[in-house]
C-alpha cells in the first residue's frame, strides 16, 4: 500500500477500532478548537489540511492522572493494590512530526538508571503514523531545534498530503508495517518554517545570565496557568499524590508543571524559584541546557504549542527570540 | 511488572519526640527478605509515606551500619508530617529509596571529621557521626557543634551527650543568644561563632556543614579562614522532590538533578552551580 484516499484510512481506522485498539487523532472537540482525542468514531478524525491541535500526543504515554497504585488500610497493617498490568494498544494517527519526535526525547528521562516500566509499556503499546505537515503557522519552529515538516524521528509510518483526497504512505518501523504493510512513499509537498533561532544561543544565555533581570522583565505578563507546559509534547514534570483517605484511596501521579510557585517551595518556605521570573527562566534552561547537558539533545520539537496557548503571549519562541546577542555578562 | 513508585511497607518499631514539632521514627522492612538486602551509605535519603496523606523526602538519618532498622526524622510543618507525627508503634508507613549519592565516608577515611549542624539539619549529620563512631579507627578527631536557637529546639540532645564519651571526640552545643535556659551548660552564640571561638585546626579535615542557608553562609569563611579546602566540606542539599528518581523535573539546581547527582555536595561544587536550591 503506497497510497490512501481519506476513505479508505477512515475504513482502516474503523477496523482497527473495532479490533479493540485505542485509536486518537485530531478531533474539533468546539467550533475552532481542536484537540488529539480518542476517536468515538473515523468520522471524527479531521483530514482536511494542516491543524495544530492544542495538545499533544505525550498523553498517550504519561497520561493527566495516573493511578501508579491503590491502598487499603486495615486497622494498622497496609495492603497495596496493583493497576492492571495490560496496557490497550493505542495508535497515534496524524500525530505531527514534533508530536512523534516527542516520544524518544521522553523514553530517556523514563528510564535513565531507573526504568518506569508503566512509561515502557505504554510506549510499547503505542504506534504512531505522522501526518507530514504542509503547511506552518508563526508559531512552529521545528527547523530551529533539528527537527522539520517532514522529520520521521519517533514516528511508525509517516503519511504525506498529496492535496487530492489521499496520502501516500510510508511504513518506518514493524509497528507501521503491521498496520499499513509494506510502503515506501517520498515526501509530498511541505512548507518549512524558517530557522528561527539558535538553541545553542538559548542556552548560553540561559546559563550566563541565570539571575539576569531579564527573565523577571519578560515574565511580568506570566500568569502561572501551566498551559505552556502540559500542551508541550516533551515538557513531562509530575506530582504524586494521595487521593483518597486514611482507609482507601490510590497513589496518583499527575502532571504538574515549573510555572507553578508551588512546583520547588520548600516545606521551610524557602523557594528556590521566588519569582515568575525564575520559573520563567528554569524552563528555558531546562529545555535548552540542562537536558541536552544530561542526554545530548533539547527537550523542545518547536511545535509552538506553548506559544499558541498562552493567555499573553509568552512561550519558548516568543521568549527566547527576545534574548539579546549581547556579550554574557557575570550576574 | 515492576512499579518504581511502589513503596516499601514499613513497621514503626519506636517513635520518638524530640522537641515539641520535631519527631523520629524507627522502622522495620515488613518483608524480612527485603531486610535482609537492603543497603545504603549514610547521606542518602528515602521517600517515607503516609498513606492517605502522600510522600515526603527525608535523610535516612539512622546508620548504615544498623541493620535491624532505620530512622527518619522530621518536623511537622505540612499535610504529610500532621500525618506522620500521628503515628504510632505498630503502624505501617511507606519508603522508597535509598536515593541519591551519600557521604563518601571511603574517602574521609584517615582524616579529622568537623560536624557543624543548625537545628533540624542534626538528623542527616547524625547518620554520619554514628557511622564514623562505629568505625572510630578509620578516622581522626571528631568535632561536632551543633546549635539551635534555644535549648527546646535541639534534638537527639540524649545523643550528643553518648558521643563526647567517645574517645577524641568533642561536642559543643550551643544556643542563640537568648535562647538559653537557667542551667544551660553549652555555649551561648550562633554556630559560626562558637566554631571559630573552638579554634579547630580544618586543614586537612572533612567538614560538614548543614543547617539554615544563613548559618551555612556565615560558616564558610569561618571555615576558609581555619584553612579547609571547599573540596572537603560537604553539606546536603534539601531540593523539594516528588519522584526521588531523575523523572518529575523539579528538584533541579542548575544542570544537576539533586535526587541523583546529590543530595550530598561539596562546596566545590556548589560553587559551581547556579544558585537554584
Amino acid at each position: 500500500m503506497t497510497a490512501l484516499t481519506h476513505d479508505a484510512l477512515r475504513k482502516l481506522v474503523g477496523e482497527w477500532m473495532a479490533a479493540g485498539k485505542i485509536c486518537v487523532g485530531p478531533v474539533e472537540v468546539k467550533p475552532g478548537v481542536v484537540l488529539f482525542q480518542r476517536l468515538a468514531s473515523p468520522q471524527d478524525l479531521l483530514l482536511d489540511g494542516w491543524v495544530r491541535p492544542a495538545n499533544s500526543i505525550k498523553e498517550l504515554l504519561l497520561p493527566r492522572h495516573e493511578v501508579l497504585y491503590g491502598y487499603r488500610v486495615e486497622k494498622n497493617r497496609i495492603e497495596l493494590v496493583d493497576q492492571p498490568e495490560t496496557v490497550p494498544e493505542q495508535i497515534a494517527i496524524c500525530a505531527h512530526p514534533c508530536d512523534a519526535a516527542a516520544l524518544p526525547i521522553l523514553d530517556k528521562v523514563f528510564n535513565w538508571d531507573f526504568r518506569d516500566e508503566a512509561y515502557n509499556a505504554r510506549r510499547q503499546a503505542t504506534t504512531v503514523i505522522t501526518l507530514g505537515c504542509t503547511r506552518h503557522d508563526d508559531e512552529c519552529f521545528c527547523t530551529s531545534v533539528g527537527l522539520g515538516p517532514l522529520a520521521e524521528r519517533g514516528s511508525d509510518a509517516m503519511l504525506f498530503d498529496y492535496g487530492d483526497g489521499s496520502f501516500a504512505v510510508s511504513s518506518l518501523t514493524e509497528k507501521g508495517r503491521a498496520l499499513l504493510g509494506e510502503a515506501q512513499a517520498a515526501g509530498g509537498h511541505t512548507d518549512a518554517p524558517p530557522v528561527r533561532f539558535d538553541p545553542k544561543e538559548a542556552a548560553r544565555f540561559a546559563v550566563d545570565h541565570f539571575a539576569d533581570p531579564f527573565w523577571q522583565q519578560h515574565a511580568l505578563a506570566c500568569v502561572g496557568c501551566g498551559a505552556c507546559a502540559y500542551t508541550c509534547p516533551v515538557c513531562h514534570c509530575f506530582d504524586i499524590v494521595d487521593e483518597g483517605n486514611g482507609r482507601h484511596g490510590v497513589r496518583a501521579r499527575n502532571w504538574d508543571a515549573c510555572q507553578f510557585p508551588l512546583f520547588t517551595l520548600h516545606a521551610s518556605g524557602h523557594n528556590p524559584r521566588h519569582g515568575q521570573g525564575d520559573r520563567q527562566r528554569q524552563r528555558i534552561y531546562h529545555k535548552f541546557y540542562v537536558y541536552p547537558e544530561k542526554f545530548g539533545e533539547t527537550l523542545c520539537t518547536g511545535c509552538g504549542n506553548c506559544a499558541r496557548n498562552c493567555p499573553v503571549g509568552l512561550g519558548v519562541l516568543p521568549l527566547v527570540t527576545e534574548i539579546p546577542h549581547a556579550e554574557p555578562v557575570q550576574a | 511488572m515492576q512499579n518504581l513508585y511502589k513503596p516499601d511497607l514499613m513497621e514503626v518499631i519506636g517513635v520518638r519526640q524530640h522537641t515539641s514539632d520535631v519527631k523520629s521514627i524507627s522502622l522495620r522492612f515488613q518483608d524480612p527478605e527485603r531486610a535482609r538486602q537492603f543497603t545504603f551509605v549514610v547521606g542518602q535519603f528515602g521517600i517515607f509515606s503516609a498513606f492517605g496523606a502522600g510522600e515526603s523526602t527525608f535523610n535516612i538519618c539512622s546508620s548504615s551500619n544498623w541493620r535491624d532498622h532505620i530512622e527518619f526524622c522530621f518536623r511537622k510543618v505540612g499535610r504529610v508530617t500532621e500525618a506522620l507525627w500521628q503515628v504510632e508503634e505498630g503502624d505501617t508507613v511507606g519508603f522508597r529509596g535509598a536515593y541519591g549519592r551519600g557521604y563518601p565516608v571511603e574517602e574521609w577515611r584517615g582524616k579529622d571529621l568537623i560536624f557543624l549542624g543548625g537545628g533540624i539539619a542534626m538528623p542527616p549529620i547524625r547518620c554520619a557521626i554514628w557511622y564514623a563512631l562505629e568505625n572510630r579507627e578509620d578516622y581522626g578527631k571528631i568535632t561536632v557543634v551543633y546549635g539551635a536557637r534555644t535549648v527546646g529546639d535541639l534534638v537527639f540532645v540524649d545523643e550528643l551527650a553518648q558521643w563526647a564519651q567517645h574517645p577524641r571526640v568533642q561536642v559543643i552545643q550551643c544556643v542563640d543568644p537568648g535562647g538559653q535556659t537557667p542551667d544551660w551548660s553549652g555555649e551561648i552564640g550562633f554556630v559560626p561563632t562558637v566554631f571559630e571561638r573552638a579554634q579547630v585546626p580544618a586543614g586537612g579535615a572533612v567538614s560538614l556543614v548543614i543547617g539554615p542557608p544563613i548559618m551555612i553562609k556565615n560558616t564558610i569563611p569561618v571555615l576558609e579562614r581555619m584553612g579547609a579546602r571547599m573540596s572537603d566540606v560537604y553539606t546536603s542539599l534539601e531540593n523539594r522532590m516528588k519522584c526521588g528518581v531523575g523523572k518529575c523535573g523539579r528538584c533541579n539546581a542548575g544542570p544537576v538533578y539533586v535526587c541523583k547527582e546529590g543530595p550530598v555536595f561539596t562546596f566545590q561544587e556548589l560553587q559551581a552551580m547556579p544558585l537554584d536550591y
